[in-house]
């Protein structure tokens, strides 16, 4: 099948981007530089073309206790303009997808609930969902082809937003969402990213695509923002310790051994998918099959995906995510530990968090054994504005 | 950045310039621009032997790792030590940070597969 483009694709082409297949869609992986594009989101802002996400009404009466049923988290805890990340999980406790679901009673017409998922798993999500749904008064609705979005993110993106329309008063705080105009385009600004860094996700209709794009891209001079690709995106997630679908999480992993217990509340009286397990193994009443850890390499090599890590010279897991790591210059990544067959001494220690921070690992690169150490989450303190 | 004369190029995307049988070799422009920032790269042994076509080294960018490829058979003789601490000399001029260079030991023949640096541009192209 061929790989769809957004909205936008003439204009990263005018910009010269390197495009590639990611998701099913043609991206832009890079415009002027992984590295320089990451260090100016870092320092002002940068714009991110994520209009490949896929966007999912929710609607009926029945909204609330039909998500409820499907995601980990309690979504009952946000109100009317709040956003919440969540895990959609299956009946082993796996996880399907993780996505932001944005209560917009009140703020999108006679929408309950709408969610971002993820590009590449749009074609799992939406049938997942309508199977689950069956059993309830609610309706899911694809929206994914009418929405472009993009993502502003940095500390410069609030003067931006303030440039476009919405000062700095009326801009959404951290996890919120509102309905207004950037410039007289309709659009839902909300405070939320990939980035670690403060800045907002802006969706609208996708006539709008390139006079926003281009726009926002005319404050270059007073505000220093650049066009980011996927390349950045990526080195910029993993800093700030995020994780990525089909790296982090998967359908075999539960959110807890992806080390997002933090997204897991103990106290959600509804049933869900896999709740069973997940919340075994967060009371730890339940072992661990394996768990996600953050590590620097030792070394001067770069861990990348799907390399093999060994502790005391055993085969023990493999590399999730790695990537050298433009604001630390470090090379820095994710592992999942398989504790079937390790010591159980060793597996106490890893999952004692003050015993497992700091210990040693080896990662295989090119058929050789490199030192790495296991780390705290994230990489780099994030610079949320809450 | 100047493209020597006389350089060679193999479709894997490595140059070579020989001069008084002492081969010095390095990766295209036109492959360092499709890789972005380079930020590793892993040099081989002096003294180590190589045929053509075998992994000598590898090049890293903040996306991935690439095989770089003998683009004839030789020993190495030198490796540039630069690029150890400076692999983004490699951006700035694909051309002048050259990778080793070799005592080639079959380079008429083995050269003859080679292209001059227009046909191979014309051919990545």
């Amino acid at each position: 099948m061929e790989d769809k483009k957004t909205a936008l694709y003439n204009e990263h082409i005018k910009l010269k981007a390197k495009m590639v297949p990611f998701g099913g869609w043609l991206m832009p992986v890079q415009y002027e530089g992984i590295i320089k594009e990451h260090l100016t989101t870092r320092e002002s802002a940068g714009l991110f073309d994520v209009s490949h996400m896929g966007e999912v009404y929710i609607k009926g009466k029945d909204s609330l206790k039909f998500l409820q049923s499907i995601v980990a988290q309690d979504v009952s805890t946000i109100s009317e303009g709040s956003a919440i990340y969540c895990h959609l999980t299956n009946d082993k406790g796996g996880v399907v997808d993780d996505l932001i679901i944005y209560n917009s009673k009140g703020i999108i017409d006679d929408v309950d609930y709408f969610a971002v998922i993820n590009a590449s798993r749009i074609n799992n999500d939406i049938p997942y969902m309508r199977e689950y749904a069956k059993g309830f008064d609610v309706e899911v609705i694809n929206k994914s082809d009418d929405f472009s979005m993009l993502a502003l993110q940095g500390k410069n993106a609030k003067f931006i937003i303030e440039k476009m329309g919405v000062d700095l008063l009326n801009q959404p705080k951290f996890f919120k969402f509102i309905k207004t105009k950037l410039d007289n385009i309709d659009v839902i600004l909300t405070r939320t990213g990939y980035t670690g860094e403060d800045g907002f996700e802006i969706i609208f209709e996708n006539k709008y695509a390139s006079v926003l794009w281009n726009k926002i891209l005319s404050y270059k001079k007073d505000y220093n923002v650049v066009p980011v690709g996927l390349g950045a995106r990526d080195t910029l997630r993993l800093e700030a310790g995020l994780p990525l679908y089909g790296h982090e999480l998967s359908e075999d992993t539960t959110p807890i051994e992806s080390s997002l217990g933090f997204f897991v509340p103990k106290d959600k009286k509804e049933n869900y998918c896999g709740k069973d397990l997940i919340m075994k193994q967060k009371l730890k009443t339940s072992p661990l099959r394996k768990k996600l850890f953050p590590f620097i390499m030792l070394d001067r090599q770069i861990a990348r995906a799907d390399y093999e890590v060994y502790i005391n010279n055993k085969k023990s897991g493999y590399v999730t995510s790695g990537v050298p790591s433009p604001t630390l210059q470090k090379n820095i990544g994710f592992c999942m530990i398989d504790f079937k067959g390790l010591e159980p001494d060793l597996v106490a220690k890893l999952n004692n968090p003050t015993e497992s921070i700091g210990m040693n690992i080896q990662i295989m690169v090119r058929n050789k054994l490199y030192d790495a150490q296991i780390v705290k989450k994230p990489f780099l303190k994030k610079n949320y504005e809450k | 950045m100047n493209i020597p004369d006389g350089i060679l190029c193999s479709k894997t995307h490595e140059w070579v310039l020989e001069e008084n049988n002492l081969a010095t070799i390095g990766l295209t422009d036109w492959a360092v621009e499709q890789l972005g920032d380079v930020v590793f790269i892993e040099l081989p042994e002096i003294g180590a032997s190589f045929s053509k076509d075998e992994v000598f080294a590898t090049i890293e960018s903040v996306k991935a790792a690439s095989e770089i490829y003998m683009p004839v058979s030789g020993v190495i003789e030198e490796v540039n030590e630069e690029l150890i601490n400076s692999p983004e000399l490699v951006n700035d001029d694909a051309f002048s940070a050259w990778l080793v260079k070799i005592k080639p030991t079959n380079f008429q023949e083995e050269s003859s597969g080679l292209l001059e640096y227009n046909d191979y541009i014309d051919e990545v192209q």
